[in-house]
């Protein structure tokens, strides 16, 4: 009886240890349902289960002048602008793109700006098959978070095994010190597109 | 377990046989129950899910009216052409259904109201907004037609307007689903030419 007993307790330490172990080690639910990324470099046409994705421009600028309920505004960062244009494509049905991410170098993740209030050329993108769409993204980042960066693009903000654009933004032009060589001191998000290089 | 260490005899073995018994009664039903749970529980997300998808096309002949949704369906028109702002290589179509309201609950009935156009490779196109294009006149959207108040008896006309691509124009057909109709919907032949 004794042994059996004494059994029965090895069995229950060994159940929990492993169970531990399995609780320490295993990756969290989340990361395990994480989006499932696409890799490209920008000016490449990625495709994401649900759209079409190509970065064809990163902008620089120190401001952003935006028209807001009829008001001019300028709204001023301690960091940098970055504006991000992409086309858009649906694949297989008219859906929507609304998430964008800036991850630097050591895994930082900025989130795509809220300031701006409501737009129409910022996300939610509607994008429909066959119909390629313009979609800008910004964000606010830190300068040193630029060198090594690449872009997240997906179709909704937590879309658990959902796909996910990741861009490398190697194509980027940095200088030594992994600042930006132009910076505009204004970016007008009213003015027709082309602004600023690369 | 007291039984088994202080009375060993033919009524301990009894004890023990029985105790097998259950056991493996047990193991056996937990292999039934198990697969039991796992369907109960999926059961209500794979029906919500069925329910919110258009997979399943009935194919409508054009001229053809189907009941769907409590009412009968009919494809009135399929234009398109340039108009408005639009973008390169792309062309402004407007659907319009005329429909025969048969339940008017449309609350209930036309809930997730969707139009929608499929082309020859299976992609679909959601309602959008052109700039200089609107709806003729008496022609609604089916979330409109929803909240109109309709009476049985009545032909509303059900319409939207659509931006497709210029490859797909030639194959693109007409469709509907409905909150009530789903995972089925319906799917009209392009009128002749």
């Amino acid at each position: 009886m004794r042994i059996r007993i004494l059994g029965n307790l090895v069995i229950l330490g060994a159940t929990v240890v492993l169970s531990y172990g399995m609780q320490v080690s295993k990756p969290h639910y989340a990361d395990l349902t994480a989006p499932i990324p696409a890799d490209g470099a920008m000016h490449d046409t990625i495709r994401a289960r649900s759209f079409d994705v190509r970065l064809d421009k990163v902008v620089f600028a120190r401001a952003l002048k935006a028209n807001q309920f009829g008001r001019q505004k300028l709204l001023t960062t301690s960091g940098l602008w970055a504006v991000v244009t992409t086309s858009l494509t649906a694949t297989a049905a008219s859906t929507t793109v609304a998430d964008g991410t800036w991850q630097g170098p050591t895994g930082l993740r900025y989130h795509q700006t809220e300031r701006l209030g409501y737009r129409q050329d910022m996300p939610p993108h509607g994008v429909d098959p066959g119909l390629e769409k313009r979609g800008l993204f910004v964000f606010e980042i830190p300068p040193d978070q630029i060198r090594g960066a690449s872009l997240l693009i997906a179709a909704r903000q937590f879309g658990p095994l959902d796909a996910q654009a990741r861009i490398s933004l190697d194509g980027v032009p940095t200088s030594a010190d992994g600042r930006p060589p132009d910076v505009l001191p204004e970016y007008d998000l009213d003015a027709p597109p082309p602004q600023g290089k690369s | 377990m007291s039984a088994v260490s202080t009375a060993p005899g033919p009524i301990a073995s009894e004890d023990r046989q029985a105790e097998q018994k259950w056991r493996r009664r047990s193991l056996v039903a937990l292999a039934i129950l198990l697969p039991l749970t796992l369907a109960e529980t999926s059961y209500d997300s794979l029906r919500e899910w069925l329910h919110g998808e258009d997979l399943i096309a009935r194919d409508v002949d054009f001229g053809q009216s189907v009941p769907f949704g409590g009412s009968d369906w009919k494809l009135a028109d399929l234009r398109g052409g340039k108009a408005g702002r639009l973008p390169d290589h792309a062309f402004a179509v407007i659907a319009t259904f005329s429909v025969k309201i048969g339940d008017p609950d449309l609350q209930k009935q036309w809930l997730g109201c969707k139009l929608m156009l499929t082309d020859a490779a299976g992609r679909r196109w959601l309602p959008d907004v052109i700039a200089g294009v609107s709806l003729p006149a008496g022609v609604t959207n089916c979330t409109s037609a929803i909240f109109s108040g309709v009476k049985k008896g009545d032909t509303v006309t059900i319409g939207d307007i659509f931006i497709v691509p210029e490859d797909a124009v030639k194959t693109i057909r007409p469709a509907v689903g409905l909150g009530s109709e789903r995972p089925w919907y319906l799917r009209f032949q392009r009128p002749p030419k």
